[in-house]
């Protein structure tokens, strides 16, 4: 039986180059990413984090760096509900459709049943709306982060 | 194995209301659905239809649930495409008002083991949502020209279970 992963797609109308920033920039992340910014070198095999107020949330290494079209890095949760669990892998693909951009992100190697992929699952929707509402109409959206997201615990 | 369903949430800053007539307005369907239009008189147990704009056939249905800005569930009968051998699937919409947004979801299920229609609803969904968010949000819908081939091509899954 095949492992769970989360797929899940979304169409926005942007550029491009301008998504690419959006993803990787740590500046357009704290603002549709519930606050959470990201630092890298965004070279493959480089180490990058997410940090909200200097708490650290998400950290990995970068696996794919291919601008404009496929991001990967690994996805170790500074959660400590899910500590014990493997380092799962996130994966956007980006494809030009005219005017617009289909933007696709697979998260896989989760857990199965575990905090990870419950969290994810109600994570990337609220994530990837308001980044495309930041895109389309320079306003994110104010979400809820899901639960587990607010007792982050510095990672190791 | 369990039973292909599609599930797909989004988040749209608007309110349930408007969100729901987008969902039922023929005119504004239209609009974010490629030409494609909703028709029904919303009653429980009213005939349902979906007027494809590109295509002789249609998909034709019963309204199941009309709750207001709450609950929209409709039978769908696809007959495009060769669809037509297969029984009729389910759409349900439930929207939530959270903070100054709606999350809409949707469940697309009642599907027969190998459907051919899940393949392609799972393509369809994530595109007019998409383009029902841009509507709701700025009044403008995802300029998608290609929107026919989008939903005839390719294996991959997008949001399916």
């Amino acid at each position: 039986m095949s492992k769970p992963e989360f797929v899940y797609t979304t169409y926005i109308e942007t550029s491009a180059e301008k998504l690419w920033q959006a993803l990787t920039d740590g500046d357009f992340t704290e603002r549709y990413w519930f606050g959470h910014r990201v630092t890298s070198e965004w070279k493959a095999g480089s180490v990058y984090r997410f940090a909200k107020e200097g708490a650290p949330s998400i950290e990995g290494k970068v696996l794919v760096f291919d601008p404009t079209k496929r991001l990967a890095y690994s996805w170790d949760s500074c959660s400590p509900e899910a500590k014990r669990e493997r380092t799962s892998r996130v994966t956007f693909d980006m494809e030009p459709r005219g005017k617009v951009i289909k933007l696709t992100v697979t998260h896989d190697e989760l857990d199965e049943g575990g905090v990870t992929f419950r969290n994810i699952s109600g994570g990337w929707p609220m994530v990837l709306a308001s980044l495309k509402s930041l895109m389309e109409t320079g306003h994110a959206l104010e979400v809820d982060p899901p639960s587990a997201t607010q007792q982050e615990a510095a990672c190791a | 194995m369990s039973k292909p369903e599609f599930v797909y949430v989004i988040y749209i800053a608007s309110t349930p209301e408007k969100v729901f007539e987008a969902l039922t307005d023929a005119k504004m369907s239209e609009r974010y659905w490629h030409g494609n239009y909703v028709e029904s008189d919303w009653k429980v147990g009213s005939p349902f239809a979906l007027r494809l704009s590109r295509h002789d056939k249609e998909v034709t249905g019963e309204v199941l649930e009309y709750d207001p800005p709450r609950r929209l569930a409709y039978t769908f009968r696809a007959a495009h495409d060769g669809h037509a051998s297969e029984k009729p699937s389910r759409v349900t919409f439930e929207l939530e008002r959270q903070r100054d947004q709606v999350r809409l979801t949707i469940v697309h299920d009642g599907f027969e083991p190998g459907s051919k229609v899940v393949e392609k609803i799972s393509l369809g969904w994530p595109l007019i949502l998409s383009s029902l968010k841009s509507f709701v949000e700025n009044g403008t819908v995802l300029h998608a020209p290609w929107h026919d081939e989008e939903t005839a091509t390719s294996k991959e899954s997008a949001g399916a279970k």
